[in-house]
């Protein structure tokens, strides 16, 4: 009888297979939790005066025209100074969450100067973020209004002070020789209360025509005047000015041409203008308005490319 | 020593307990995880299990939402503790009542086909609830995890052999 050859039992551990179950679930849990965070975005509290219109849940941040983001809860602050708001931001605008961003609430707005927000008498207020461009942050200030549009390359503003506002509302025109160069932009007392602080905005060509010996004047509403030898005289500029008011300017042409006023540089308002004003016309070089505008948008895509 | 047929001898649990760590791993995310998305008229809100049992008590629908804490929550926690417990008990060496062992795990193999109440919930309202922009039910990922939870929690359950309940301490006179 031959013996059989005893056989070689080898006992290699190898790894159960059934244990790459758990490591699945733990890899898929994970995973789940990961892009459930990534998904939830950045929550921000922006602090406001009034919150009217804002509902939790369905108000959203818009910026450039698209959401960027949804109100989580709109509360009053303890004290009752106004109301906080609980925004969570989408992931792909996490960075505007930064410090110097401004935040407000657009409602519609109806006036002689414009219509603004129009939208939003169907879908509800909604909110829009400049953004800062700083730190991160979380925690913001909300304006009342929206920001004054950037001024560093579009213009420039001028404060006029003035006995009386006279009827100048925001928007209302600012006019050159009768042509219109710009707009009002707001209006406040002085600090002294003595005056009325008048902001205006020239538009980006029309910068240059104000020099330091310029001289404003409200060309508000209409005056008639009827005198003995004069006979009757009906002053006005233009429809729109009768209704909301506006302003016009004249420079000196006697003597050399007075230096470009440097932007929020402060003028006096007069009531009406003086006779020999309305005969000024001093000979001011200024660019096309085509000219400027297509400056500014390659200026517009150089700041892209340099943020980029 | 007489050896039982194979087919008739215990097998190793190590399956069992596989899918049971499993089970055990997928119930965290479908805890924490929001399970669904209710959004009517523009307003959306999530809720993980919880959060929906808490917000039916607050709706004055106590029985519900007692029913789904039950279900949702305390049954599934309760039938992984017990299957723990089942497979430290079986593990050689250790001591246990066989008899009473043996009724947990019949226990939790029969309730283990009525756990997925929550699924059915949230496949009925997802099918239901979908009236464009008035009202919409959307499943999120907790739902997935839970269903998997439950899904491996029946696995491990089946694979769990309740024969080695009864094997023998050694030493003991056979």
């Amino acid at each position: 009888m031959s013996s059989i050859p005893s056989p070689k039992v080898s006992r290699a551990r190898t790894f159960p297979l059934i244990w790459v179950v758990p490591l699945i679930a733990a890899a898929i849990g994970c995973w789940m939790g990961i892009s459930e965070l990534r998904n939830r975005g950045t929550d921000i509290t922006v602090n406001f005066a009034d919150g009217s219109g804002v509902e939790a849940g369905r108000t959203v941040l818009e910026y450039k025209g698209v959401s960027a983001g949804t109100v989580e809860s709109v509360e009053l602050r303890p004290g009752l100074v106004g109301v906080s708001i609980r925004l969570r931001l989408n992931r792909t605008a996490a960075s505007l969450a930064s410090s110097g961003a401004q935040f407000w609430i657009v409602h519609p707005e109806i006036s002689f100067s414009g219509v603004k927000g129009l939208d939003t008498l169907v879908t509800g207020v909604r909110l829009n973020v400049l953004p800062g461009g700083g730190p991160p942050a979380r925690l913001f200030t909300g304006l009342d209004k929206a920001p004054a549009p950037d001024v560093t390359d579009q213009g420039r503003s001028f404060i006029l002070q003035a006995d009386l506002l006279g009827s100048l509302t925001t928007g209302a025109p600012v006019f050159y020789r009768e042509f219109k160069v710009g707009k009002v932009e707001a209006s406040r007392l002085s600090a002294d209360s003595t005056s009325v602080l008048i902001r205006i905005h020239l538009d980006a060509p029309y910068g240059d025509l104000v020099r330091t010996s310029t001289r404003f004047w409200n060309t508000g509403g209409f005056s008639f005047k009827i005198s003995l030898f004069g006979g009757a005289q009906l002053k006005d500029t233009s429809l729109e000015s009768l209704v909301t008011g506006g302003v016009a300017f004249a420079t000196p042409d006697n003597g050399a041409l007075a230096p470009a006023a440097p932007g929020d540089s402060q003028f006096a308002l007069a009531s009406e203008p003086e006779k020999d004003w309305l005969k000024w016309a001093p000979k001011i070089q200024i660019k096309s308005p085509d000219a400027v505008a297509q400056s500014q948008s390659k200026k517009g895509i150089l700041n892209e490319l340099i943020k980029q | 020593m007489n050896r039982l047929p194979s087919c008739l001898r215990a097998k190793s649990n190590s399956t069992a307990a596989a899918l049971a760590l499993a089970a055990a791993i997928m119930l965290v995310p479908a805890n924490l995880l929001p399970v669904l998305t209710t959004e009517s008229s523009g307003s959306d809100q999530s809720n993980t299990i919880f959060s929906g049992a808490v917000e039916l008590w607050r709706q004055g629908l106590w029985a519900i939402s007692a029913i789904v804490f039950t279900a949702s929550i305390v049954i599934p926690v309760l039938k992984l503790a017990g299957l723990g417990w089942l497979l430290m008990s079986a593990r050689p060496g250790a001591s246990g009542n066989p008899r009473r062992l043996t009724r947990i795990y019949a226990a939790i193999n029969f309730i283990g086909r009525w756990s997925m109440l929550d699924v059915f919930l949230a496949a009925f309202l997802t099918g239901l609830v979908q009236f464009g922009e008035f009202s919409t039910v959307t499943p999120r990922s907790g739902i997935v995890a839970f269903a998997a939870a439950v899904v491996l929690t029946v696995l491990a359950t089946r694979a769990f052999d309740p024969r080695v309940l009864w094997r023998e301490a050694p030493g003991s006179p056979s």
